[in-house]
């Protein structure tokens, strides 16, 4: 008898949530356009977002294309279709790993370490102290934060677009013998527009996921360390799943026949 | 009341979390220039009171007025005009650990008030020299420094703006006592400069009547006595007499150990 009730509060909770993150999305992206801006706390969020995580990334990327490739010449050698392995690479480099596989990264050292840093301050009472001297807390930590990970996403992807395909092709050519001129042209050749700007339309609906979801669990963290640790964590899993779930929808949007 | 005008008007202040009623129709004048004390026993409600005077928690009913202006309900830049007038020490210092202490120290006057980076740089120095931290500690990281450092920073940044109002909240807790008489004087001697209105929360009756000119006792979330600093020993007020004689029986004792009052 004790369950519907206990449905009922999970299903409201549920609804709550959504409300209050709904919100606080709506008055952090009202406060990217409204004044005072603070450029120099967009650019140190640039470089934290994206030039800090170029090297887990291009990593990421390098190691994805070069197994992309191997696997994609077992696979095909079995259909004499060998010569699809560089389209292969490419295809699935710009339309779906380099985006999901930089999210997912980018969302465990970035999320979590918004969601940290937020936190931290929220249980510390740095966040009552900003708004006692006058400055929005959304304004000087949430917009930034918010603007450069959209900027940035995309600009890492590009980058993990062009190291995955070299990596596919260095493993092609040096250790598939394929011929580079070949690889390069079949690599080229079935590439459209269309594959890299989904690819980095997706990029840009991640980077805001993962800010939003590091920026809310943190700014909403209470409890101390165990609130900030578990808002560090639900930073980087909310995040982890909504890049997922947007990953098959933006799909759908761009491709679906 | 004594000639002059009221800063803060609270009436019928009302908090609530969940079933826990902390503030039930609170009332309180503060008058210009008055340093006021508001004591209490732990979990009473002094912070949740000044968290609602300061805009950081929104009272459940009542109103809370700042120079004659009413205060509730104000967000965005209505809310940060009325903060511009605020200074607050707060517990812990909450100074912002990723910048160096004459960057938490200017910060209000860089980012409320429009001042350059190089002017903000000189006048956090000199706040902090006037906390009794030299120039060489302006470089410094808050994690660097002892706990009475930092609420010295912390009072510095309070005054830097030369705030109408400020707010000590619990400003002795967590230093010895050596040290927390050194921010009391700190404390009586900024105000007296700024001749600002001053609201101190704390526990601690020593710093309370070194620092206020007037004390209000809060008791099961309303004020229960309100008087002059030198008539708190004769305030013929058993709640008050219970809590500054530090007694176990009297009629604090049901709130506060949940049994019947002796």
């Amino acid at each position: 008898m004790s369950l519907i009730p206990a449905i009922g509060r999970v299903f409201l909770s549920f609804l709550a949530s959504t409300g209050r993150l709904a919100m606080f999305a709506g008055v952090s992206v009202s406060h990217i356009f409204r004044p005072p801006f603070y450029p120099h706390l967009l650019l140190r969020q640039i470089i934290e977002i994206g030039y800090y995580s170029l090297p887990v990334v291009g990593l990421t990327a390098v190691f994805t294309g070069m197994v992309l490739a191997l696997q994609s010449y077992t696979g095909f050698a079995r259909f004499n279709a060998e010569g699809a392995v560089a389209t292969v690479v490419v295809l699935s480099i710009t339309r779906e790993l380099a985006p999901v596989l930089t999210g997912l990264m980018v969302a465990g050292r970035i999320g979590a370490a918004m969601a940290a840093e937020i936190g931290t301050m929220r249980v510390t009472e740095q966040i009552d102290a900003l708004s006692t001297l006058a400055t929005n807390p959304y304004k000087y930590l949430i917009a930034p934060r918010l603007l450069a990970a959209l900027i940035m996403l995309p600009c890492c992807v590009l980058i993990a677009d062009i190291i995955g395909v070299y990596g596919g092709y260095l493993v092609a050519v040096h250790k598939l013998d394929f011929n580079p001129a070949v690889y390069l042209k079949n690599s080229w050749q079935f590439l459209e527009l269309v594959d890299v700007i989904s690819g980095l339309v997706k990029a840009g609906v991640f980077g805001f996921l993962i800010a939003l979801m590091g920026c809310y669990h943190g700014f909403y963290s209470k409890g101390g360390a165990q609130g900030v640790g578990s808002a560090t964590t639900n930073a980087v899993v909310s995040a982890s799943i909504l890049i997922l779930g947007f990953n098959y929808l933006i799909t759908e949007a761009f491709f679906s026949q | 009341m004594n000639g002059r005008p009221v800063k803060i008007a609270l009436r019928g202040l009302t908090k609530s979390f969940g079933k826990k009623h902390v503030l039930r129709d609170l009332d309180l004048d503060i008058y210009e220039g008055e340093s006021i004390a508001v004591i209490g026993a732990s979990g009473t409600g002094k912070s949740v009171l000044l968290k609602n005077i300061v805009g950081i928690l929104t009272p459940d009913s009542g109103s809370i007025k700042i120079d004659g202006e009413e205060v509730t309900g104000l967000s965005g830049n209505a809310r940060d005009r009325v903060n511009r007038k605020l200074g607050m020490l707060f517990q812990g210092a909450a100074l912002f650990d990723s910048l160096p202490l004459w960057e938490n120290v200017g910060f209000g006057l860089m980012s409320a008030h429009g001042v350059s980076r190089a002017d903000a740089r000189i006048a956090a120095i000199e706040r902090l020299r006037q906390v009794g931290l030299d120039e060489d500690s302006a470089d410094r990281f808050p994690a660097d420094i002892s706990a009475g450092a930092q609420k010295r920073v912390g009072l510095a940044r309070a005054i830097a703006t030369e705030p109408e109002i400020l707010f000590f909240d619990e400003p002795t807790t967590g230093i010895d006592p050596i040290m927390g008489d050194v921010i009391d004087k700190l404390i009586v001697k900024s105000v007296k400069e700024l001749g600002a209105t001053a609201l101190t929360i704390s526990h601690d009756m020593d710093s309370a009547r070194r620092i206020a000119d007037k004390i209000a006792m809060i008791h099961e979330g309303k004020i229960a006595w309100v008087g002059d600093v030198a008539k708190i020993d004769n305030s013929g007020n058993e709640i008050v007499d219970q809590f500054i004689h530090g007694r176990v029986d009297g009629p604090m004792s049901a709130s506060l150990l949940g049994t019947p009052a002796a």
